[in-house]
């Protein structure tokens, strides 16, 4: 037998991070199932990472300024220097309407304006094109680990959820994360053609979906959204496809929902 | 090469710039300023980023420099500090909406003892945990050796973990 030299502390780093090259991975995953202390340590820092996501990642669906929207698109000039004071006291303004707005209308569906992540078709697409968009970790939990994902997500959501299998349809599941939501959070399972095209299912239940909807289509920043409320719960499936594919995805997976419903798997 | 920045990428990116912009500089009104100043810099730059890399990485990296250069201008006025150091505590996070009381502990936990990070540390552990970017990466956001950002990465975790057990409640894990 080789000797194996033992992991270092960076090497430890690496490991937890999903980092280290496959090869040497392989032996550090032999040498930690031997060694409970170093096992423990790539633990605690995987738990820390959790922990850090799960502190900051609530932040990613604050609403967006105005000022800052339009310097990413370019859409306008920055304001000159002599006008800088006046943008706190226009975003103090702006939020003022929207919370006047929010209390007034109930529901979230006036937000449009200011391209905020607060309408729920607003809200799958935005976390649509953040995810989808991204090669190397567009989910939390991978497929691979389709139970744990699960069970994870339905322990985080306080109800029993299901990945639809959209294989019909020539769709693989990628895998899936917890997403930030007005109330309460919401679930992303994300899928994968063989064109490595992506579409996501947003799931989220919460308050403000009190009445149910039949399908409902909006498109946001050019994502293509079907969502529809059902049983308090929201459902939206997002992606670059066209409206026709994307209602072809959204009848499956309402169809594999509603026959879930009758059986004693739903609870 | 098409001299301009994917639009709907940009926009995609924005919220994580913002985070990371409020993680550097642990206040939520300057960092919205932090963000401006980033894009108008890849603006001007647009002609440096290569079509299909990783436009978020890029965009962190002129956040960093967009960050020290400006954080050297204050320097002029306030002496005798530098980015390694420990730079107290952060004003400005707030909790997010509507966490729950025991959550509402544990998140205020999680920002104190991240604010007492330095930045360079707070920096490679937001960018390795957070955004998962690759230590390559960072090393090239931060222009630094690869060996600077782990051992940046170790002592960033060390501390945390010796911050949560100096903690009076213990943070509980998180599943």
């Amino acid at each position: 037998m080789n000797a194996v030299l033992p992991p270092s502390e960076d090497e430890l780093n690496a490991y937890a991070d999903g980092q280290l090259a496959a090869e040497r991975a392989r032996q550090v995953g032999e040498t930690l199932a031997g060694e409970p202390a170093l096992a423990a340590r790539v633990e605690e820092i995987r738990r820390q990472n959790r922990l850090l996501r799960d502190a900051f990642d609530p932040w990613l669906a604050e609403p967006l300024p105005r000022r800052l929207l339009a310097a990413a698109r370019r859409a306008a000039p920055i304001p000159s220097e002599r006008w800088q004071w006046a943008w706190p006291a226009f975003a103090a303004v702006i939020s003022l309407l929207l919370g006047i707005g929010v209390g007034w209308f109930g529901r979230g569906e006036v937000l449009q304006l200011t391209g905020t992540p607060v309408t729920f078709p607003r809200q799958a697409a935005v976390t649509h094109a953040l995810y989808a968009a991204d090669a190397n970790r567009p989910v939390e939990v991978w497929a691979s680990d389709e139970q744990r994902l699960v069970n994870w997500l339905s322990k985080r959501l306080g109800f029993a959820l299901h990945a639809p299998d959209l294989s019909s349809l020539g769709l693989a599941l990628v895998g899936g994360r917890l997403v930030a939501g007005n109330d309460k959070p919401g679930a992303l399972f994300m899928y994968e053609n063989a064109d490595k095209r992506r579409i996501s299912l947003l799931v989220r239940r919460d308050g403000e979906f009190s009445h149910e909807t039949a399908f409902r289509y909006a498109q946001e920043d050019g994502v293509g959204v079907f969502y529809w409320i059902d049983d308090n719960c929201g459902y939206a499936i997002a992606g670059r496809l066209d409206k026709g594919q994307l209602l072809a995805i959204s009848r499956v997976v309402y169809q594999q929902l509603a026959a879930l419903e009758g059986s004693p798997q739903k609870r | 090469m098409r001299n301009t920045l994917p639009h709907p990428e940009l926009v995609a990116a924005l919220p994580r710039l913002r985070r990371y912009a409020r993680v550097l500089t642990g206040d939520s009104c300057r960092s919205d300023d932090l963000v401006q100043d980033t894009l108008a810099r890849a603006w001007e730059k647009r002609h440096l980023w290569r079509q299909g890399s990783d436009l978020r990485a890029w965009l962190f990296t002129i956040m960093h420099n967009v960050h020290v250069n400006q954080f050297a201008l204050r320097q002029r006025d306030f002496a005798n500090s530098s980015l390694d150091a420990d730079d107290g505590p952060v004003a400005g996070w707030e909790i997010p909406v509507r966490a729950t009381q025991s959550d509402r502990v544990e998140l205020a936990e999680v920002f104190a003892q991240i604010a007492r990070l330095p930045v360079v540390q707070r920096e490679v552990l937001m960018l390795a945990a957070v955004e998962e970017l690759r230590y390559e990466e960072i090393a090239r956001v931060q222009d630094v050796p690869i060996g600077t950002v782990m051992s940046r990465l170790s002592r960033a975790r060390e501390k945390l973990k010796r911050m949560a057990m100096d903690t009076p409640t213990p943070l509980k894990v998180v599943k």
